[in-house]
């Protein structure tokens, strides 16, 4: 895998897939946390 | 009992948030390492870079569907319903982790293959398994009775267990667009180091924030157990 000075312009698809896991992983931690957090105080 | 239940569930949910918590930042400096350190594949562009979140979302949706079966194993040999609690909570987690695989595997076909899916083996069985343990989660919440509940869902998380090696193993049974391994490889890696290091990061804050999910996640359902309440996964 070589270094070419203009690699195919593709970073949408990248930014698109990084969004996707973020807003994923990070939704449903906190909503975890959350629910947790409510337990742990005696809410849940 | 009830109290070493609720001792038990508080302090796997204590520990759980922070690991998770430290996954989390884990898989941020992930990011930052994947989008601002790693150079740019030639072939690829940036959207090879995909594959350092792809691969360590599969690595551990493979890993839950794995514990999954083991622990079901267990619970219809030992009844132990601590067992079951555990398969339901990696269950959960897996489905989360393979729907992040099946949403990004696409978005990197597409500039790559040219297209979003085909129906191949790797590709469809993927999906299969996706929709079994759907399946396996709707049918937790249907069934009432806790014996009943474990014993079904154990049988179908053992039988989605013994695909993931199957799956594994498609891109050398069948004629597949789907990339064989890059680095557990026989032979070694086929990246450079600095990809394979990037990647085995990323691999490692997936695999601790999994860790804090099923950790929170098992709690829960111990917590809701022990109220004598109703948890959406455990039952």
């Amino acid at each position: 895998m070589l270094l070419l000075a203009e690699p195919p312009a593709n970073q949408g698809f990248m930014t698109a897939a990084y969004v996707v896991v973020a807003v994923v992983l990070v939704g449903y931690s906190v909503g975890l946390v959350r629910r947790v957090g409510r337990a742990l105080k005696g809410e849940g | 009992m009830s109290s070493d239940v609720l001792a038990s569930a508080r302090s796997s949910m204590r520990a759980g948030r922070v690991i998770a918590i430290v996954g989390l930042l884990w898989v941020a400096a992930a990011y930052v390492r994947a989008i601002a350190f790693t150079p740019v594949e030639a072939v690829q562009g940036p959207a090879q870079k995909i594959m350092y979140v792809h691969v360590p979302a599969a690595w551990c949706a493979f890993l839950a569907f794995i514990l999954v079966g083991i622990c079901s194993a267990l619970y219809l040999w030992l009844k132990d319903p601590r067992l079951d609690a555990f398969a339901a909570a990696s269950a959960e987690v897996g489905v989360v982790l393979m729907l992040l695989v099946l949403v990004t595997g696409p978005i990197w076909g597409k500039p790559i293959w040219g297209t979003w899916w085909q129906w191949e083996p790797r590709l469809t069985s993927t999906l299969f398994l996706f929709f079994l343990f759907v399946g396996y989660l709707t049918l937790r919440r249907s069934v009432f009775d806790p014996l009943e509940r474990g014993r079904y869902s154990a049988v179908i998380g053992i039988l989605g267990a013994l695909l993931v090696p199957f799956i594994h193993l498609t891109v050398y049974m069948f004629r597949t667009i789907h990339p064989q391994p890059v680095v557990l490889r026989p032979e070694g890696p086929t990246m450079p180091g600095s990809f394979v290091a990037t990647l085995l990061f990323s691999l490692a804050g997936f695999t601790v924030l999994f860790l804090g999910l099923v950790m929170m996640r098992y709690g829960l359902s111990r917590h809701a157990e022990a109220m004598g309440g109703h948890d959406a996964v455990a039952g």
